[in-house]
């Protein structure tokens, strides 16, 4: 079975190309292994060349641009990593706009220390926990714990790769959640998320990390930054107190495993969590 | 700018890749460029990787392999006019036994020490903290080694280790301090200056032999406080160990794969 590939990524700082990666190859599964080379397909290169020039749009002099344009034989995707500071978000030339806005908002200067308090996934972010509670385990086989009768995951699973040097994994395509008569309310303090930097799930522990990037603080009225902060539980304690609304797609999966990133559509409703 | 040409045989979890590929990379100003080089075609390698006889010694102990990636391969390497090549082993294992994971990271296929670490973290008991002094093996300290660049404990130097050819083509040479060589772990990746090859010496090279050994490591490094499996005289058991200061180095190194290279020494803490 034949693999090709074509990426084209370019990084742009303050406006200005600062670097450029060409990289294709092929790959063949036999039955001693795959081998793997990096040949040229020129309708693939050829198409990650048309991608690349509606990407190279979307460069804005202020925050720092990734533009990744891959092109397989099913498919050319257009992918935009966009970063002030530490925070970033995963876009697409559709979305640039409206997600720059959450990245600036997630970029100003925090004012509070997070606090125990419940948390509040707002911009579709619960789809990062989901993804490392539920996706996650589900790759690697783990028993699925129980989750509230009124949440519902898709997370399909397929054999990806990040690239022909690879070798192909169980991964998920993306993750929508969905509620059905979820209860929902408020707290009248808490915290609410608007960027992840960053999860985890350790088959071994159990554990899911999520690191919020950008949070809010609410109480008497008052809203506050709050200072990046780790979200840790053992998958089994995480506690779904409510949610509310469609799912909404969240600005920034590249998931990691095995060294390989892949970018993993997700998508979730406002939640509550303890 | 720069060329490369390399093929190596790489075992990932059960699947065997092998891998021919050419590249080229230019830096012109700021930006830096690269892609497959057109010109040119690697021929295959191919090599025999040590997979049952990790595996076997693995099996031996009552743990289990969560991953085994062996990877051997050769490059030729251009830099201007100047080319040299080199062959490249690589194994990285992580073993697993009730709640603890074991990483292990060489530049060879020897299992002497993996056979010793399987059955030391299937004796492993509850955490405990850790010793006042311990002694920390060599595939601990050489992971220690990037992380005291900039904050180096009293007494000992750390260095830059001459021998060798850096990622512009350049001998790499005796430093400290300050790192004059340039670091290019592939040709995808724009070179930086790094301290190649580093190395820890101390005048105190005699080691209490019946001090606890610190003899893998339970979670990648990330500063200077180490988890690690130690084994007392009579027990196993994870701990965590932060590095202050070290009082002997032994003059034994082996090079290891952390950072831009390291060279693992037993110490003493």
């Amino acid at each position: 079975m034949r693999f090709a590939i074509a990426t084209r990524e370019e990084l742009w700082a303050r406006g200005r190309l600062i670097e450029q990666r060409l990289s294709h190859g092929e790959a063949f599964e036999e039955e001693r292994g795959i081998t793997a080379s990096d040949a040229r397909d020129d309708l693939l290169v050829a198409a990650c060349d048309a991608a690349m020039e509606d990407l190279r749009r979307c460069v804005v002099p202020d925050v720092r641009i990734r533009l990744v344009a891959e092109s397989r034989l099913d498919g050319v995707t257009s992918t935009i990593v966009a970063s002030l500071g530490a925070h970033s978000v995963v876009t697409d030339p559709a979305r640039i706009a409206a997600d720059l806005v959450l990245l600036r908002r997630a970029a100003l200067e925090p004012e509070a220390e997070a606090q125990p308090l419940p948390l509040v996934w707002k911009n579709g972010s619960a789809a990062v926990l989901l993804h490392e509670a539920i996706g996650h385990p589900a790759e690697q086989n783990v028993p699925p714990r129980e989750w509230p009768a009124w949440l519902q995951v898709e997370h399909p699973l397929a054999l990806r790769r990040a690239s022909f040097r690879d070798v192909p994994l169980l991964r998920m395509t993306t993750l929508v959640a969905r509620q059905q008569r979820a209860p929902f309310a408020l707290p009248e303090r808490r915290i609410e998320v608007l960027l992840v930097d960053g999860g985890a799930y350790d088959p071994l522990t159990d554990m899911v990390t999520v690191r919020i990037g950008a949070a809010d603080l609410i109480e008497g009225g008052e809203v506050r930054g709050v200072a990046p902060f780790t979200f840790a539980r053992p998958r089994t304690a995480i506690s779904l107190l409510g949610a509310s609304g469609d799912p909404i797609r969240y600005p920034g999966v590249i998931c990691s495993r095995e060294g390989q990133e892949l970018v993993v559509g997700s998508h979730a409703p406002l939640m509550v969590t303890a | 700018m720069y060329r490369k040409r390399g093929s190596s045989v790489r075992y990932e979890n059960g699947t065997f890749v092998r891998i021919s590929e050419c590249g080229v990379a230019t830096e012109e100003g700021a930006l830096f460029t690269c892609a497959p080089d057109p010109d040119r075609r690697a021929d295959p390698f191919d090599a025999e990787l040590p997979v049952a006889e990790i595996t076997a010694a693995v099996q031996r102990s009552a743990v289990h392999c969560e991953r085994l990636v062996l990877i051997d391969g050769i490059a030729e390497h251009q830099y201007g006019e100047r080319t040299w090549s080199e062959r490249t082993q690589r194994l990285h294992l992580a073993l697993t036994h009730d709640r603890q994971r074991v990483l292990l990271d060489q530049a060879s296929f020897d299992v002497t020490s993996i056979e010793r670490i399987a059955a030391a973290l299937a004796r492993c008991d509850a955490e405990r903290d850790a010793p006042a002094h311990l002694r920390l093996g060599a595939n601990v300290s050489a992971a220690l080694l990037p992380w005291l660049v900039g904050r180096v404990p009293p007494d000992v130097r750390l260095l830059q280790t001459a021998g060798g050819i850096d990622g512009k083509g350049n001998d790499i040479v005796e430093a400290e301090g300050e790192w004059p060589n340039w670091y290019r772990p592939s040709y995808r990746v724009r070179p930086e200056r790094a301290p190649l090859n580093l190395r820890l010496e101390s005048a105190r090279t005699d080691i209490d032999p019946d001090l606890p050994l610190a003899i893998a490591l339970l979670a990648p490094v990330s500063g200077l406080a180490l988890r690690v499996l130690v084994e007392g005289r009579s027990s196993v058991y994870p701990a965590t160990v932060v590095v202050t200061r070290i009082l002997a180095a032994a003059n034994e190194r082996i090079w290891y794969p952390y950072g831009a290279g390291s060279f693992g020494a037993e110490m003493m803490l």
